[in-house]
């Protein structure tokens, strides 16, 4: 199962902050509904279940039309080096790696964010440029970490951690009376520890943290949301809280431990409640909980959009294309199918999410970012070879914490820290 | 005495470090879930004719597609590279041209290029071609990028003596004639070696595939077997299957060509 | 069609043949190139320009523009020693390598003389140089992690005190890929090395021992001046191999923890870092070293040949 790039993009989503100006690459549909397209995924998982399900309804909806999968493995690689040429598919999730400047040369404009706004959530910033949306999410997320129940009761936790400190006692509680790994990096495969920078606008409460991150010269300063992130990861890691050999860590595996109560926790977006759940003993055992760490005594969730379907700005069937698009937004019922939240504003939270209303947290959404700076924190980040929702800057977070390489936590902000502020010096 | 000792003691030692890592991963491979997480990798299978794991791997794997898609692109690549490599080879060893020292350094530099790094390049030239997510893609790129064959070819046509095209020229045969009819049939060993180097490689090749054969009904051996360890990730007993599934033709080929092979990749890396 | 039965001699005796159409002769090697040629120039020198001209740009691998730059990105890696940092990573590998050579040296030699079960040996020593890749990569997951075959087999042997975490130490993990890569392509170096031993005349080892020369002597003065140049060739093979060092640390570790080469390096810099640019100029800055590597050795090693001309 390929989460990888879903989940990356859960997160760079809700970071892409796009507003500003530019001209549409031509109009939307033309032509009839019928005839063939291919619809690219990144859920190898469900190409063989799902989709199959999904293509038969859409082909007795529309009859005359014929649609055809392409699962591809290494999603965000292999789009990207095809994007190059006009040989994408019909419909395809938008890579993350698309920045909000190039959405007019490769995809579709879908309508303007006005049209849009009001039937759809993640319109606003997400996949925007010029006031044109270019993607309806295909499901929503929250950001927070995923643990098991009898474990963490069996630990004497009930209630969520409200700081960081009491995040890593908690970890401690269930190192010393349960035996358990408390927390699962899942180091090997790389994307998971991207994931922990979905939590950035929560930890502050802030729906402008991503701007604000893009001003500032030295984010992994005391106080501030990276230094909070990373903190915690590599306090976890130097306590001991984590798997012995990250190195040899497997996603699938790891689902079945947590879902068997052999780990207790992982910082997963709340796309993996689900996962979990198919895995577990028993569904109740897996609860889902905000970033630990509270404003004026109020937890906070970034809920952001996941990949999002565009339509190729070469397609020879783009009415058909936006008929699958829109179909997939409102009828195939796939965010809530996936435990998602539902791009169509109308539909109701779901039930992943329930500890999380009953933890009482604000659930906000990341604000679009002033004109000419759209997605400018994450080019800053690659352009710092920091690459902040790849995790391997995390992975040496990790190793550093673990005592396999010789670094301190201060050594490796200082050097982000000037990355960082390198980079921002000659991106001006 | 000692020395007899010691020699047989190190081949034995070696063998067994050889043979270890797969050999877990047979039995791995005849365990039941619940065994396989409850037994050490040394343990044998309770039942040693479980093959459940062998028919999950070989169905949700599509490994039969696979296959065939590995033989159709094999047979293709094999024939070409075959004509293209003793073609050239040909040219550049009894002809005396004036860019033939310029072509011989082309065809050498060509094997130090790491192929991971032109990849956006080589994927533009692919799809201009209109080559892209079809067979052809591996075809043209096993031909145009790897040209071992022309130095196996070349290796062998030197100790060819020139005397038999000469006669067949006398006998009004012109070079087409000659390639044709001598020097072809007398290159058979060379063929021989050059279809096992070069089958194997393409049997083994992951990369080409994987970035040029996205369409699952493209599917070969290796891209088959590491889209089958996604969803099957957690399932090791599984996963072994899938592995030993795709050692298997390997080991009967090598054993029905054993001396073919040897011999092959001697006479491939030339004297 | 028999005129390939004749005897050599007798076609000989034929004389030279007269050369009357000098323009088709001419012509003619180049109908044959056409087809090779094509096929190398546009899948592997076309990609190999535009690898050059990116080079020279900040393209991010996608945008319809790229911004020309001129050599800013060769500046960048010249000044930037921690990009070279990773080549150490390569010292593992060669280093393997000469375990690898020395190894197969050695097995070569005693398999050349008379033992039992030689040919299973030497099947077994072999046979894993033809396994898949992505086959290999998932038997050494399978044996490192803890846990694994590796740790049972020490713990088996008494050595349970010694296990390691093979992959997460990273003073381990470079030996660990370089040992794997060892186990992979031993057979290769062994099977050429037997070859090339074997087709030492016989009378030779006869002349040697009727003079009383030890195992020993006849190793040093008969196999190993004959086999000396695809033991050389071997080691020019196993420097600009273990330069460009990608499968193995790929698929076992995604290069983390500090096992990453300079082509996973590169890898990144194109698709995790976007800077296609600078990846393309490292991707030459890479192909300029080995063809280097490759230079010196002819210099330092003239007989040892290994080129076509």
């Amino acid at each position: 199962m390929h989460m990888k790039q879903r989940l990356i993009a859960v997160l760079a989503a809700t970071s892409l902050v796009l507003t500003a100006c530019g001209d549409d690459a031509g109009s939307g549909s033309d032509g009839k509904i019928a005839g063939d397209i291919t619809v690219l995924t990144q859920r190898t998982d469900l190409v063989d279940t799902v989709l199959p399900e999904y293509k038969k309804k859409f082909e007795a909806k529309y009859p005359g039309t014929n649609v055809k999968f392409e699962a591809i493995t290494d999603y965000e690689g292999e789009v990207r080096v095809r994007m190059n040429t006009k040989n994408y598919g019909d419909v395809l999730p938008i890579p993350n790696s698309v920045t909000a400047d190039q959405l007019p040369s490769f995809f579709e404009p879908l309508g303007t964010v006005d049209e849009l706004k009001d039937k759809y959530r993640f319109v606003r910033s997400e996949q925007t440029f010029g006031g044109k949306v270019y993607g309806l999410a295909i499901t929503g997320n929250a950001q927070g970490y995923v643990f098991n129940k009898k474990v963490w009761t069996a630990a004497g936790i009930t209630t969520p951690p409200t700081t960081p400190e009491e995040f890593l006692s908690a970890l401690k509680a269930i190192k010393d009376k349960t035996g358990v790994v408390p927390l699962y990096t899942n180091y090997k495969d790389g994307w998971p520890l991207g994931q922990w920078e979905g939590v950035r606008g929560a930890v502050s409460g802030d729906p402008e943290a991503v701007t604000k991150l893009a001003k500032d010269d030295a984010p992994w300063s005391p106080g501030k949301e990276q230094y909070i992130i990373d903190s915690l990861l590599f306090d976890a890691v130097k306590g001991g809280y984590t798997e012995a050999d990250p190195t040899t860590t497997n996603w699938e595996q790891s689902k079945g431990m947590l879902g068997t109560g052999k780990i207790a926790t992982m910082v997963l977006g709340s796309w993996s409640v689900v996962q979990m759940q198919a895995a577990a003993t028993s569904k109740d055992d897996i609860g889902y909980w905000p970033f630990p760490n509270q404003v004026n005594g109020k937890f906070h969730t970034v809920v952001g959009g996941d990949y999002k379907n565009g339509i190729n700005v070469n397609s020879k069937n783009k009415a058909t294309a936006r008929a699958w698009v829109d179909w997939f937004a409102d009828e195939s019922n796939y965010a809530i199918d996936q435990g998602g939240v539902s791009v169509v504003t109308s539909a109701q939270l779901p039930a992943s999410l329930a500890d999380l209303q009953a933890a009482k947290t604000e659930f906000i959404e990341i604000n679009p970012a002033p004109k000419g700076e759209e997605g400018l924190a994450d080019k800053i980040g690659n352009t710092a070879e920091i690459a902040l929702f790849d995790g391997k800057y995390r992975q040496r977070l990790v190793d550093a914490a673990r005592g396999a390489k010789k670094e301190t936590k201060e050594q490796i902000f200082a050097d982000l820290n000037k990355k960082w502020a390198d980079t921002r010096a000659k991106l001006k | 005495m000692i020395a007899r000792v010691l020699k047989y003691l190190s081949l034995t030692g070696a063998s067994l470090v050889v043979l270890l890592p797969p050999v877990v991963l047979v039995l791995a491979s005849l365990k039941t879930n619940n065994e396989y997480l409850n037994s050490g990798p040394f343990d044998p299978p309770g039942d040693w004719l479980n093959f459940d794991n062998y028919v999950t791997a070989f169905t949700k794997g599509h490994m039969l597609r696979g296959f065939i898609n590995t033989s159709v692109i094999m047979a293709v690549s094999l024939t070409g590279t075959v004509l293209i490599g003793s073609m050239a080879a040909y040219a550049i060893d009894r002809f005396r041209f004036r860019l033939r020292k310029l072509v011989v350094a082309l065809f050498m530099l060509a094997t130090l290029v790491p192929g991971v790094t032109t990849q956006v390049a080589t994927f533009k030239v692919v799809d201009a071609l209109d080559l892209y997510d079809s067979r052809w893609s591996a075809i043209a790129l096993f031909l145009g990028t790897d040209i071992i064959s022309i130095y196996i070819f070349r290796q062998f046509l030197r100790g060819v003596p020139r005397e038999l095209d000469e006669a067949a020229a006398m006998e009004g045969a012109g070079p087409f004639g000659i390639f044709w009819r001598i020097i072809l049939p007398l290159l058979k060993p060379a063929i021989a070696t050059v279809v096992i180097i070069k089958g194997i490689a393409m049997y083994n090749e992951f990369y080409i595939p994987f970035l040029y054969m996205p369409s699952q009904e493209l599917g070969v051996i290796s891209t088959s077997l590491y889209r089958f360890k996604g969803p099957f990730g957690a399932q090791w007993e599984v996963i072994s299957a899938g592995v030993i599934l795709v050692i298997i033709p390997t080991l009967i080929a090598f054993l029905a060509l054993q001396r073919f092979i040897y011999n092959g990749f001697t006479a491939g890396a030339g004297k | 069609m028999a005129i390939d039965t004749k005897p050599a001699s007798e076609l000989r005796r034929a004389g030279r043949p007269a050369r009357p159409h000098n323009v088709a002769r001419t012509l003619t090697p180049y109908l044959f190139l056409a087809a090779p040629l094509a096929f190398l120039i546009v899948f592997t020198y076309i990609p190999v320009v535009n690898m050059f001209g990116y080079s020279v740009t900040s393209w991010d691998g996608l945008s319809p523009s790229r911004e020309f730059v001129g050599l800013d990105n060769y500046v960048e890696i010249a000044t930037r020693p921690e990009l070279f940092g990773v080549l150490k990573v390569s010292l593992y590998y060669i280093g393997a390598s000469v375990v690898q050579i020395g190894l197969a040296l050695y097995f070569a030699t005693i398999l050349s003389f008379n033992t039992r079960f030689r040919n299973l040996f030497k099947g077994v020593l072999f046979f894993p140089y033809l396994i898949n890749g992505v086959a290999i990569g998932m038997i050494f997951l399978f044996f490192f992690q803890p846990g694994g075959t590796l740790d049972s087999a020490m713990s088996a042997l008494g050595l349970g005190g010694a296990t390691q975490q093979w992959l997460g130490d990273p003073s381990v993990v470079n030996w660990s890929l370089a040992g794997t890569s060892i186990w992979r392509y031993l057979g290769l170096n062994f099977v050429l090395f037997l070859g090339a031993i074997q087709s030492i005349p016989a009378h030779l080892y006869e002349a040697a021992e009727i003079d009383g020369a030890s195992r020993w002597d006849q190793f040093r003065h008969i196999i190993l001046p004959g086999i000396r140049p695809i033991v050389g060739l071997s080691f020019i093979l196993a420097i600009s191999g273990s330069l460009s060092v990608f499968e193995i640390p790929f698929i076992m570790t995604g290069g983390a923890n500090d096992s990453e080469t300079f082509v996973i390096q590169t890898v990144n810099m194109a698709f995790k870092y976007y800077k296609l640019g600078l990846a393309s100029a490292m991707a030459v800055v890479l192909l300029l070293i080995i063809l280097l590597v490759t230079w010196l050795q002819r210099r330092v090693a003239p007989d040892e040949k290994v080129d076509l001309s």
